[in-house]
């Protein structure tokens, strides 16, 4: 029991990680990502190749998301560009249409150039013991690495100026110019972190069992439905929502398999939207 | 006085329907204009192509000597020349202290003093100070939107309709304002249809009507105006 919670705390801080990009993207950007997944899968690939060419494993981990978060730039500064020239639910269209292209490019990249890679990270340790219970090694360092990562977005966006700069646009992007703020920079900024974020999510797939090149799409399907729980403008939403399908999907895939596990999960994302459509847990950006 | 700010044959359409038409304006340095006017008349329309939120079909704007149209929103913003909208545009889910910090921006440097004049004039916010922006009256949120925009420390205030939807006693607390700030010496263009206060509070004013001046003069001068004063005084 305890056992399975854990899994399913540590698995929902990695889809945390992911469909925090998504949230970001979208309030920021009026754009929902459906390559999300397959930046998340380009970083763990790119890891996978740079420990293939002998690269020391955590440098690889840092090429890994950084390689995610170039692709965030490529596709903010060339394929938004002109979702982004739009407003409003035309923006959102284009932006859907362009991004799904997007995946659909990188997944058959990936299929075509690299059938067989896949990442995975051995730690030295397989697991110790916490008391009564045993813990994967993995399940603790993954948990530990997306709470850093959380800890230092929160930080970011209420101590400093730029990371209050980004909250201001989530909430009103006509009221951020009238500040003199530059929407479009700031865009570009937290496509880039983003990204880099699902790179880091892609990476720590490597951790659990096994990164291959088809994750792509599942990644973006679940982090979109954790997006959408936990409130598509909401960070600190997105966290509770990815933890608590995390504990959802764990206890469900024990006990009823995983096939209707997502159905339990997208059941979840659709009665929220209809129950409360800001997020359930959308209480401040 | 120095001609600060002017509109010449300014024109602007959405789509294809022209709401501002031709018009011609100035604002000297530290002067107060009043753009009068029934509800769609353009006055909206007019700030906010002057605020660099619209595109000019037709005319210029200049600011200083120099062209602004086609400048964008935020950059007029870095210029001096701030805009607050009817609507207010806050940030609804951040603290007074955080609305108030993001209009100093494109001066961060200035904040900490900025901060002490806008807090100074408007006690109250400072009252609210920890209080989300969302949480605010009416009023209060109006006297957060100038306040943001002041903390940009800008020459030229450009104020769409500031007492919309406030109690009387609002709308007077911040004419008593506005009055401060033109005594130190900021330029003021404001738009409203409380006219009374409009008037009282201005040097000088146009009356927009269907996109063109109608009628132009001293605020003084308008105020007796036997057409002034049926349409927009209640006289008969």
């Amino acid at each position: 029991m305890f056992a399975i919670l854990l899994d399913g705390i540590v698995q929902g801080l990695q889809l945390s990680l992911m469909a925090v990009g998504i949230t970001l993207i979208f309030g920021l950007g009026g754009v929902l990502n459906l390559a999300h997944g397959q930046i998340a899968v380009v970083g763990g690939i790119v890891t996978a190749l740079c420990i293939g060419e002998g690269l020391n494993p955590v440098l690889a981990c840092a090429m890994g998301v950084l390689g995610s978060g170039v692709l965030g730039l490529l596709m903010d500064r060339t394929l938004l560009v002109p979702a982004y020239r739009l407003a409003g639910e035309e923006r959102l269209l284009l932006g859907l249409l362009v991004t799904l292209g997007l995946s659909f490019v990188v997944n058959g990249f990936l299929d075509v150039r690299y059938p067989t890679v896949a990442l995975t990270l051995r730690l030295p340790t397989p697991s110790f013991a916490l008391g009564e219970v045993t813990v994967r090694t993995a399940s603790a360092v993954v948990a530990l690495i997306a709470l850093a990562a959380f800890g230092l977005l929160f930080a970011f966006l209420k101590l400093t100026l730029l990371g209050k700069v980004v909250r201001s646009i989530m909430q009103n992007e006509v009221g951020a110019g009238l500040c003199g703020i530059n929407p479009a920079r700031i865009r570009t900024l937290i496509v880039v972190l983003s990204a880099m974020m699902a790179g880091l999510a892609g990476v720590v797939q490597g951790l659990f069992s096994s990164l291959g090149t088809e994750l792509g799409n599942e990644f973006t399907s679940f982090a979109l439905i954790v997006a959408v729980i936990g409130g598509v403008r909401s960070v600190n939403g997105t966290l509770v929502a990815g933890i608590l399908l995390g504990i959802v999907n764990a206890f469900a895939s024990f006990y009823v398999g995983a096939y209707l596990t997502l159905l339990i999960l997208l059941v979840t994302a659709a009665g929220t939207i209809l129950v409360r459509p800001q997020g359930l847990f959308a209480f401040r950006t | 006085m120095s001609l600060l700010l002017s509109g010449e044959a300014v024109e602007v359409a959405y789509g294809d329907i022209a709401v501002v038409r031709g018009v011609n304006l100035e604002v000297r340095e530290g002067e107060a204009v009043a753009v009068i006017g029934p509800n769609g008349a353009g006055k909206t329309t007019l700030f906010k192509a002057i605020a660099g939120m619209l595109a000019l079909r037709d005319g210029s704007v200049r600011y200083a000597g120099a062209r602004i149209d086609g400048r964008r929103h935020f950059e007029i913003v870095r210029q001096g020349i701030v805009y607050v909208p009817a609507e207010r545009e806050l940030f609804p889910q951040m603290s007074v202290l955080e609305n108030l910090e993001l209009g100093a921006y494109s001066c961060y440097g200035a904040r900490a003093e900025r901060l002490k004049f806008v807090l100074d004039l408007f006690p109250r916010l400072h009252e609210r100070r920890r209080q989300l922006a969302g949480t605010l009256s009416g009023g209060e949120q109006q006297m957060l939107a100038i306040g943001r925009g002041l903390m940009s420390r800008p020459r030229v205030l450009l104020l769409d309709e500031p007492s919309t939807g406030l109690a009387p006693f609002f709308v007077s607390e911040i004419y008593r304002q506005f009055g401060q700030l033109k005594r130190e010496g900021l330029t003021i263009l404001l738009a409203e249809q409380q006219v009374p206060h409009a008037l009282g509070f201005t040097d000088r004013a146009y009356v927009l009507e269907n996109g063109r001046i109608h009628l132009s003069g001293t605020s003084n001068e308008l105020l007796g105006n036997a057409e002034v004063q049926r349409a927009y005084l209640g006289m008969a």
